[in-house]
């Protein structure tokens, strides 16, 4: 895993920003969002996933894309998090100096 | 945070740039990441001994094809592959050099270069041996055909190395090492090499035997060359050692009166057995020859030339078959050197003087019969007297003071008869020579000392 984080540290940063920036958008995003079953379908799709790249169950090439597929979601979600973390902070300190005034 | 996860819904569209990104990555990282990957695990089993290794990466899977040259290698050569960062798989396609029953191991020398085959055991050893042969053979060609197997003999380097040692005393030919056995055949390049290369055999490992050894050495060569317009006999090729060479030469001396021996012999083991008792009478039958070559070439003795006279020339056939060991072969190729010119009696005369004056017709000490080193002698005094058919000659005997008058009397009356029995048998007419013993009564040289004693036992021919 630290070979593969040193080896593809550019395309992660990428992701890390592609994450930040959508979840920049999230806050004020008016599409609309994934329901609830969705989600879950989703996530256990993600959990196949894992499961088969920790297992080792795709070989060759395609094994190698599914785990760097992976790996570039984890920079992605801590990307959306931090993103629409900030963004919340702002909005809320911005409605308040609405209320305010 | 129920704020992070409500909007953790809107996150979705963000995954279709991180797909094209993802695109990108596997696009452009794929094959760097095959050659990365395959680096490491090559420098990975740079310490293992492995033959036909080969790498091949599928994504961050290897697998690796690969001979090892033992279980423990196999496996150890696998963990390393494995233990490389990035691998996330390693198909092990490794399997054992194959076991050769028998081991069989082979140098073979032949005219251009000298070839190594059969099996080694290791990879290292495959090249030291590589190395061995050529530095044993100083710049020759050195072809490597030699295959990896296990199941080598003990020892086996040890081995290999001492008949590498050897090869350069070949001048063609194979050693062969089968398990414990030991082959060898061919010619070796110089006398003695065979000899040598047996006696260095002696020193192979425990465990080792020497099968059958098969090496030839090359013709034992012995000639000598008796040229009339030079007046010298060249003896070349080899002698045994150097007793056997003072005896040739010593021998050549005597039988060769009038020419200059030229030396050019050398001392070399492996002589037939008998060399001195073959070549000292083949030297006698050159000796009667008035131009020659004579080959002794191992067991095989050539000679050809012209001979004196008719009768000589059957003599020297006939004569040398018998006078050479059992076991020896004889060609003559003998021809008749043509009759010189008849002379005048007076030119026969001075010619005996000046011939016996050069040299004495030599006896058996204290006895009539004569000396075989002689022969070359007596067959120039037949030529001689063949020259002047109308001269009636005396043979005159005379011996040393030394002793009895009457034996010295007779003894130099049979001496006188023995030449002219010899010059009959030639074939010339008994009545042209009269045999005369003078015993001690006519000295040419005071009988005090020895050297004056050798000039008064003398034979003398007198044309009447």
């Amino acid at each position: 895993m630290a070979y593969l984080v040193a080896f593809h540290w550019g395309w992660l940063a990428g992701a890390f920003a592609i994450g930040l920036a959508m979840g920049w958008v999230a806050v004020v995003h008016r599409a609309p969002g994934v329901s609830r079953p969705v989600m879950l379908l989703l996530s256990a799709l993600a959990a196949i996933l894992v499961g088969a790249a920790v297992a080792c169950l795709i070989p060759g090439r395609a094994g190698y894309w599914l785990e760097l597929l992976l790996l570039l979601f984890v920079p992605y979600l801590v990307g959306c998090a931090i993103g629409t973390w900030l963004r919340a902070l702002v909005v809320v300190r911005s409605m308040r100096t609405k209320s305010a005034a | 945070m129920r704020g992070l996860f409500r909007w953790s819904g809107k996150w979705w569209p963000g995954v279709i740039p991180l797909v094209v990104l993802w695109g990108f990555a596997a696009w452009t990282s794929t094959v760097p990441l095959e050659n990365d990957l395959a680096g490491r695990s090559s420098a990975a089993l740079k310490g293992s001994v492995l033959d036909k290794t080969s790498i091949t990466v599928d994504g961050r899977d290897v697998a690796l094809r690969a001979n090892a040259f033992s279980e423990a290698g196999r496996r150890d050569a696998v963990a390393a592959v494995d233990a490389v960062p990035g691998v996330r798989l390693v198909n092990d396609e490794t399997r054992l050099v194959p076991e050769a029953k028998p081991f069989v191991w082979s140098v073979e020398r032949d005219v251009v270069r000298v070839t190594l085959g059969g099996n080694a055991p290791l990879p290292a050893l495959k090249g030291k041996l590589v190395e061995a042969t050529r530095s044993a053979l100083q710049g020759g060609e050195v072809a490597d055909q030699m295959s990896l197997a296990r199941g080598a003999p003990p020892h086996f380097e040890d081995a290999a190395l001492l008949l590498i040692g050897q090869i350069g005393r070949l001048k063609d030919g194979k050693f062969t090492i089968s398990d414990g056995e030991v082959s060898l055949t061919g010619m070796a390049r110089e006398l003695g090499g065979r000899e040598a290369i047996a006696a260095a055999l002696a020193k192979l490992p425990d465990g080792f035997k020497v099968a059958s050894n098969e090496v030839k050495a090359p013709p034992y060569i012995f000639q000598a060359y008796k040229d009339p317009v030079a007046v010298t006999v060249t003896l070349s090729g080899n002698v045994p050692d150097e007793n056997i060479h003072a005896v040739v030469v010593g021998s050549s001396s005597r039988k060769f009166f009038s020419e200059k021996v030229v030396d050019n012999l050398k001392n070399s083991v492996g002589a037939p057995a008998n060399f001195v008792n073959a070549v000292v009478p083949a030297l006698g039958a050159l000796s009667r020859l008035s131009t020659g070559t004579l080959v002794v070439s191992d067991r095989d003795i050539k000679i050809s030339g012209d001979a004196l006279y008719d009768a000589a020339a059957g003599q020297i056939r006939t004569g040398l078959a018998k006078d050479v060991p059992q076991g020896w072969q004889v060609k003559a190729d003998i021809t008749v050197k043509p009759a010189a010119a008849p002379v005048d009696p007076t030119v026969c005369q001075q010619l005996f003087a000046d011939l016996l004056g050069k040299a004495r017709i030599r006896f058996e000490t204290g006895r009539s019969d004569l000396d075989r080193d002689s022969t070359g002698l007596l067959d120039r005094l037949v030529e001689i007297a063949m020259r002047c058919p109308a001269a009636n000659v005396e043979i005159a005997g005379h011996t040393d003071a030394e002793g009895d008058a009457a034996a010295n009397q007779a003894l130099s009356e049979k001496r006188a008869q023995a030449v002219v029995d010899y010059l009959v048998k030639a074939g010339l007419p008994a009545e042209r020579f009269t045999a005369v013993g003078y015993g001690s009564a006519q000295p040419v040289a005071s009988n005090d000392t020895g050297d004056g004693r050798a000039q008064n036992r003398r034979i003398e021919f007198l044309v009447r």
